[in-house]
């Protein structure tokens, strides 16, 4: 990352934050205005940080203080997901002076539109995990006994995979993605929490899996270990949800912020999942 | 989730081969033959000849042609057009928010293939009457529908172009075929996609190019298409009907074209006559013999 553009001249004194703001799952969201004072070289979380310290709209009305997520702040945790400014991204990574060149007069932060609402700015992002196990995102070792020295990988693997290695879940590709529609579900009375994650989940795995699942599906069909799952892997992309809902609006490369090639997961998932129907086909 | 019913569930469980099989017939045979039909009907640019003797070709097929048409094309275009509008009530388009080419692309591929669904609907009742059963044609024809007559195909065609509102025709073909011609194109690239044909983001970038080259050819092809039939004008209709019938009388004798009146413009009562029809075909006479007496 390049340091911050810092030649703007009029430095504003003060800095207008509109925010999204939802007391509780299901609540109803309103806008509130806050203003702060400018400092160079802030993020939206350190901005978010003077935001609930002061915990009073511009108005001068005592509020709670806005409630976020964050984690590594450096880009690579991705629980600081958020839209600013319209788009979906960190706000870790999102550069005040950087935003201000863009659009001096406020910054707009509003939730995930996927996810839903756990309060102000932290969304719940369940279903993004869920999907990583349907497609069985990991690599099968029990430590029961030794398997052996691990299969070299060949360099150009490594080259393929890395890249996809870097996924860190932020749910960016998921949030711009016009076939990626939100669940959000409510408990019913009289219903246990395992009956409610039970319901919820079967809802999850027949919705769309989304970008991320898709890519995570190519890098572990593509390692030596990994790839002892490749057809299960295939068969749940070839089911509801997977692979054929993708409309290739190309959205989903165009904000990973880890700059991973979505698309190409997408197309080979697309050539894979071909070739394992022709391959079902002919073994019944 | 609600209970679903039995045609849902089986959409979800085969909702991968419906979909692959959607994508499919987009191209064979869909796409394909719109180019076959584009390039015959631009044929049409050099005169009634080239065009009525393509079609005689075409409806050499005789008794076969029913079944062509709603084997190969209109059923698999049911078909596309039915799954296309589930597909876009799946989608929630988002390009005031993120404004990328390919998410515009994307928002577009759905409107087109509404368009064109729309229109094709209106293009195969306006011209081929979507059935060829008596009862049926006596009420569509004088309404202006199933205006096309294979054995006079150029008069036909543009005297049919002709009816209506001046210009409604027209103006309803152009945006329509134009619509279809962005659909194919760019359901071509998605489509590579779709099947794993092209992966990494050089070779897509490289099949927008072929896609792009291949649909600028064919909506010139398609223009031409168009222009030969909306532009001709009562003389050229008179004109085209004698020659029509000078190649008719031919192509009976070397049978290439049958003794079908159905297939000739104003002409179609040569048959006798069911009682219950009778009365449909006068006045279905009265309209159709019209543009002949120009
Ligand atoms: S693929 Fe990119 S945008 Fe999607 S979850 Fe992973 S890092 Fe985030
Ligand atoms: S390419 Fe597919 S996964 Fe990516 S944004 Fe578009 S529809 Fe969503
Ligand atoms: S805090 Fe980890 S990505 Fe922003």
């Amino acid at each position: 990352m390049t340091a911050p553009e810092t030649s703007i001249k009029n430095r504003p004194q003060f800095i207008n934050v509109r925010v999204l703001r939802q007391d509780e799952p299901g609540a109803k969201s309103y806008w509130e205005l806050h203003k702060i004072k400018y400092e160079r070289e802030m993020n939206v979380i350190s901005v978010l940080q003077r935001i609930a310290a002061q915990a009073t709209t511009v108005d001068g009305k005592k509020v709670t203080p806005v409630a976020w997520d964050c984690g590594c702040l450096e880009e690579v945790c991705g629980s600081c997901t958020m839209v600013i400014n319209g788009r979906v991204r960190q706000s870790c990574s999102a550069l005040v002076d950087r935003l201000l060149a863009d659009n001096p007069d406020e910054i707009v932060l509003e939730p995930m539109t996927k996810f839903p609402v756990v309060r102000d700015l932290m969304v719940d992002r369940a279903r993004l995990f869920r999907s990583l196990k349907r497609i069985q995102g990991w690599v099968p070792v029990d430590s029961y006994y030794n398997l052996g020295p691990g299969e070299r990988i060949p360099r150009e693997d490594q080259e393929r995979n890395y890249p996809l290695s870097q996924c860190m879940s932020c749910g960016c590709c998921l949030d711009a993605c016009p076939q990626y529609q939100k669940i959000e579900l409510t408990q019913n009375e009289g219903e246990s929490d395992e009956e409610f994650e039970q319901r919820q989940n079967a809802e999850f795995d027949e919705a769309f899996i989304g970008a991320a699942a898709i890519s995570q599906a190519m890098l572990f069909n593509n390692h030596p270990t990994g790839k002892a799952l490749a057809a299960e892997r295939l068969e749940a992309l070839s089911g509801p949800g997977g692979i054929t809902t993708c409309g290739n609006a190309q959205n989903c490369v165009a904000v990973c912020p880890k700059e991973i090639p979505l698309t190409r997961s997408i197309a080979r998932t697309g050539r894979a999942t071909t070739l394992h129907a022709i391959k079902k086909w002919f073994e019944r | 989730m609600a209970e679903l019913t039995r045609s849902q569930s089986f959409f979800i469980r085969h909702e991968f081969g419906i979909r692959r099989l959607h994508s499919l017939l987009g191209i064979v045979p869909l796409g394909l033959y719109m180019c076959i039909h584009l390039v015959t009907n631009a044929s049409l640019m050099g005169g009634a000849a080239p065009f009525q003797h393509a079609v005689f070709w075409i409806h050499s097929l005789g008794p076969a042609l029913p079944i062509l048409e709603w084997g190969g094309i209109f059923l698999p275009l049911l078909f596309h057009a039915i799954i296309g509008v589930w597909i876009i009530r799946t989608g929630k388009s988002n390009t005031s928010q993120y404004s990328f080419t390919s998410n515009k692309r994307y928002k577009w591929q759905r409107w087109t293939g509404l368009i064109a669904f729309v229109f094709l609907m209106f293009h195969v009742l306006h011209l081929h009457g979507w059935f060829h059963i008596t009862p049926w044609l006596a009420v569509m024809q004088p309404l202006g529908f199933a205006q096309f007559y294979p054995y006079n195909a150029a008069s036909s065609l543009a005297a049919a172009m002709d009816q209506w509102i001046w210009g409604f025709w027209p103006a309803f073909y152009l945006v329509g075929v134009m619509a279809t011609v962005y659909h194919l194109a760019n359901g071509l690239w998605t489509a590579g996609i779709t099947w794993g044909l092209w992966t990494s983001a050089t070779a897509m970038q490289r099949a927008t190019k072929v896609c792009t080259v291949f649909g600028v050819l064919l909506g010139m092809v398609a223009l031409t298409a168009w222009w030969a039939a909306v532009s001709m004008g009562p003389a050229d209709i008179a004109a085209a009907r004698e020659k029509e019938q000078e190649m008719y009388d031919a192509a009976v004798a070397t049978g290439l074209a049958f003794d079908d009146p159905h297939k000739r413009a104003g002409n179609d009562h040569a048959e006798p006559l069911s009682e219950v029809d009778v009365e449909a075909v006068i006045i279905e006479e009265t309209i159709v013999v019209e543009p002949d007496s120009q």
